[in-house]
């Protein structure tokens, strides 16, 4: 893991080295995490509990699976505007179980989304311009998503 | 309605209250479509716009900005001639406005940020509402308010 992380950061930095500041040494700080990451973070994880809660719930397929998709597009956009990279599609570790009760399963999506929805809003409150509107549309969105679980 | 462009905070809002004019005219013909909640729905529709639109004038005239004026009548889209093409503008005009209001956003900080923000919200879940009542399947779209 460890070893595969210097090769491809050495394979990195060997490419495009002629634009280089020739001070700006590799042993500096580490770049400060986007302010954005922990948004892509919860995109994906929001993602997941959708898809799971639609594999438990198969009636609730139709409305839960364009709700993931819509997550996994913010997740992606997120990505592009950050340049984060998007992890690979596989079910998170920290994905909780669906509730048998399908009823509970919403209450515990919709509670998810009201969380998504004003982390969204605190996001875009504080961003820069080129990238408010993003962040608008991704709290708009989860709010819609909280009308649509009803 | 064309599409919102980016521009300074005046312009941008000035573009959203030319929406919000749209908007409330559009209901008329949708109101007259409508029974029972769903014209319920459409009057409160109306006067979430119209709160927004009279906000808008006081702002942007205090504020020394140009006030674009109301038209005496708009193009719609599509023609409204029953339930289903009332229901059908009610969601396209939600979304439109929703757009001037994603646009506005970029285009403010602050409290003027803030507003146009929950205005994009209030129509996008506005915008869902009026889909489920129409049965229109999925209820949302990935991002409200973005240009197609």
């Amino acid at each position: 893991m460890l070893r595969a992380g210097v090769i491809l950061a050495l394979g990195g930095a060997a490419a495009p080295l002629s634009g280089c500041d020739p001070f700006d040494r590799d042993d500096g700080p580490a770049p400060e995490p986007d302010p954005l990451a922990p948004l892509l973070d919860e995109a994906l994880r929001l993602a997941a509990a959708h898809a799971a809660a639609a594999a438990a719930h198969p009636a609730l397929a139709d409305r839960l699976t364009p709700i993931a998709e819509a997550h996994r597009a913010h997740a992606a956009e997120l990505a592009r505007v950050t340049g984060m990279p998007l992890p690979s599609a596989s079910t998170p570790a920290s994905a909780a179980a669906p509730a048998t009760n399908p009823d509970a399963t919403l209450a515990a999506l919709r509670e998810r989304e009201r969380g998504g929805r004003d982390a969204a809003t605190t996001a875009c409150a504080a961003a820069p311009a080129e990238r408010a509107a993003l962040l608008a549309s991704i709290a708009a969105a989860r709010a819609t998503h909280l009308e649509a679980l009803k | 309605m064309t599409a919102p462009t980016p521009a300074g905070p005046a312009e941008a809002l000035g573009a959203a209250l030319t929406a919000e004019f749209a908007a409330i005219w559009a209901y008329g013909p949708i109101g007259v479509r409508l029974t029972g909640a769903a014209r319920k729905a459409a009057r409160d529709a109306e006067a979430a716009h119209r709160r927004r639109r009279d906000s808008l004038v006081v702002q942007l005239s205090t504020g020394g900005a140009s006030v674009p004026p109301d038209r005496a009548g708009y193009t719609l889209p599509f023609p409204v001639t029953d339930r289903a093409s009332a229901l059908r503008l009610a969601v396209e005009v939600e979304e439109r406005t929703a757009a001037f209001w994603r646009a506005a956003v970029a285009a403010t900080t602050g409290a003027d940020r803030d507003r146009a923000l929950a205005a994009l919200v209030d129509y996008a879940v506005r915008a869902t509402r009026w889909r489920r009542t129409a049965g229109i399947s999925p209820l949302t779209v990935p991002f409200p308010g973005r240009p197609a």
